[in-house]
């Protein structure tokens, strides 16, 4: 029999063959496509999580507070009636509160609609109401010299008092305790994740400026950031 | 006394909490006036009469089979495509449970909920299809019929439909509040989900292994000995597919229900799926080369059908492969997203020219589904839809219940 013939016969087999050899050549370059940036980024990850340390001491997350995951909470008071805040993340992410827009006595608010707006270079965010209810009480002290917000956004910082008709299941919904500073953990994960690993060689210090994060992670579009962190 | 009046208002609460999701009936009705609700309420009104009509009068009077086409839409797409594009189930399952790839546990509910609804859609596209639905049970209590390899499908339905109930058991029993009762179920979760990954794997190749009694039916480019590993390597990229699109449809519509941490966490978890994807498509891609090396049909990829199996080949399975490994690569979630969809695209294009377009593709009698055919499919699309939206807004799939984070 001579070669040719035996090729012929077995032609099937010879394509099989080749088709799986082919496979396994070209599945290398494939997989080295696919994996080409990988090594490069767990680098630089790991190295800006070592410069960075653990943001979330930064922050506070006292007990007996609610916190809704849009970084407004609500504690709960006597006769039912609940006080609402911007919770420590939120104010140090934005920074320097010009104006504070609270919604008027009497208004209804929804948990995880629209409760108030910050106002500060020019620029507006919402932020989220942590409950339902009817307006009862606004801080006026806040409305007139917003900084209160930045001294104290537990204490003389708070914004809104609220009659909360639905408050048990509101409070379903809210985080406190172990789970809030789990949250906090994991958002701080990924306020980590955001950081630019350049940042390292700008702050030698090893830190960011806690004050105004948001300007820091991106100038021109910072409002943007910190509307990613309030969900609107 | 007392204690009846307690009990009365605990349940009333609980159904206005748990239920109505915390509002008043009439608030909750006024809520489900939507665009898509009409939409949805529409093909109700349209499609619930059709299947009605189709008990009352028979098959013949709805549909286009014979008996040279007695498989039609309902088998190739609510059926065979149901069971493929469930397969998230068991790709997720084995991925967190056997693999120990902890980090896809977000997703494991929602696809593991997926996979249940998608099998039991399947039943009710079944009975429907069925000369005489109430022999469905008919294979695993009163006649096996072991030589029929309808018995193995039966009974790999029938199980696995079960064992993905169980799977899903876990968060019925949070959302009911019954705490002892879930310890144990989760006990036995772990057991059913290595039973339901090896089901499963089973049935989608047995699904493929029903065209194997079919070799001058199919066409000589779908026919293949291999086609129940078809069935189920495709059934991967197909759960895959399903995995990623799905958590991202569910990520926009049920935003409010998921920890903002998750929206970050979602698109690294997409990445990773996107790659494996890749992997899995360019095996298949070279799997289906096998195929037609095996039969040497080389020839037939020249004639029309020859060209529409290229444009499967090449469009649905050569094109994600590398969309994904170039999103991958990237890291562009919308790009490993949207070839999701194609994927997904891809999955049902072949079970449909596997079980209609090439399946009698020589016959003078072409089977055409006809109009009743599709209400009907999409009205049983729609209602899976509608039950996996009510199940998610009320049952701790999206997001965790607060009273069980991090136990898993």
């Amino acid at each position: 029999m001579i070669p040719n013939d035996l090729l012929a016969m077995q032609s099937t087999k010879a394509m099989e063959y080749l088709i799986a050899v082919a496979f396994l050549l070209l599945f290398i370059p494939f997989w080295r496509f696919v994996n080409a940036k990988a090594v490069a980024e767990r680098v630089v990850v790991s190295e800006v999580s070592r410069r960075l340390g653990r943001v979330l001491d930064w922050f506070l997350v006292p007990d007996q507070v609610y916190f809704h995951p849009g970084h407004a909470w609500a504690r709960v008071g006597d006769g039912g009636l609940v006080t609402v805040g911007m919770d420590d993340f939120s104010q140090k992410l934005v920074g320097e509160v010009s104006a504070i827009r609270l919604p008027e006595v009497g208004a209804r608010l929804g948990q995880g609609e629209k409760g108030w707006c910050l106002q500060s270079e020019s620029k507006s965010i919402d932020m989220l109401s942590p409950v339902d209810g009817v307006v009862v009480a606004v801080n006026g002290q806040v409305v007139a010299s917003p900084e209160k917000v930045n001294l104290d956004p537990y204490g003389d910082g708070w914004l809104l008092r609220v009659r909360a008709p639905r408050l048990a299941a509101n409070l379903k919904q809210l985080l406190s305790g172990t789970l809030a500073k789990r949250w906090m953990e994991e958002v701080c994960e990924n306020l980590r994740m955001m950081m630019d690993p350049d940042l390292g060689r700008v702050y030698q210090d090893g830190g960011l400026p806690i004050h105004g994060m948001a300007r820091g992670l991106n100038p021109s579009r910072w409002d943007a950031v910190a509307r990613t962190f309030f969900l609107t | 006394m007392n204690e009846t009046v307690q009990r009365t208002v605990a349940t009333r609460s609980w159904v206005t909490e748990e239920l109505l999701m915390g509002l008043s009936p009439r608030e909750y009705v006024r809520t489900l006036v939507t665009p898509w609700n009409i939409a949805a309420a529409l093909v109700l009104l349209v499609g619930l009469p059709v299947i009605a009509y189709r008990f009352l009068y028979g098959l013949g009077a709805v549909t286009n089979l014979s008996q040279t086409n007695p498989w039609g839409l309902w088998i190739g797409l609510d059926v065979l495509c149901g069971v493929a594009l469930a397969a998230g189930g068991y790709t997720l399952a084995s991925s967190v449970y056997l693999f120990g790839l902890k980090e896809y546990y977000p997703l494991l509910r929602p696809a593991i909920l997926t996979g249940f609804l998608g099998y039991f859609f399947v039943v009710v596209g079944l009975l429907v299809d069925l000369g005489q639905p109430w022999r469905i049970p008919y294979p695993v209590i009163y006649s096996y019929g072991v030589t029929s390899v309808m018995f193995l499908v039966a009974w790999h339905v029938f199980l696995y439909l079960t064992v993905q109930f169980l799977e899903f058991c876990p968060a019925i029993l949070e959302w009911l509040g019954w705490r002892n009762i879930r310890r144990w179920v989760t006990r036995l979760t772990i057991g059913a989900t290595v039973f339901g990954v090896i089901l499963s794997t089973l049935h989608q190749s047995a699904l493929g292994a029903l065209f194997l009694m079919a070799p001058t039916r199919l066409h000589p480019l779908w026919y293949t000995p291999f086609i129940p590993i078809y069935f189920f390597i495709s059934s991967i990229v197909a759960g895959l597919g399903m995995v990623i699109m799905e958590s991202a449809l569910s990520h926009k519509i049920f935003r409010d229900q998921i920890d903002p941490e998750r929206h970050v966490e979602l698109d690294a978890i997409t990445l990773a799926l996107g790659k494996a994807a890749s992997v899995v498509l360019f095996t298949y891609l070279f799997l289906k080369l096998l195929g037609i090396a095996d039969g040497g049909h080389w020839e037939l990829l020249r004639t029309p059908f020859g060209h529409w199996f290229l444009v499967e080949l090449l469009g649905f399975v050569l094109l994600p492969c590398f969309l994904f490994a170039h999103g991958v690569r990237e890291k562009n979630v919308r790009l490993v997203r949207a070839t999701a969809v194609l994927t997904v695209i891809g999955i049902i294009v072949n079970r449909l020219n596997v079980s209609i377009i090439a399946f009698n593709w020589d016959v003078p009698d072409r089977y055409v589904p006809s109009g009743m055919e599709v209400i009907t499919s999409i009205t049983i699309i729609t209602l899976g839809i509608l039950t996996f939206r009510w199940i998610v807004n009320r049952m701790p799939v999206l997001r965790e219940h607060p009273e069980y984070r991090g136990v898993h």
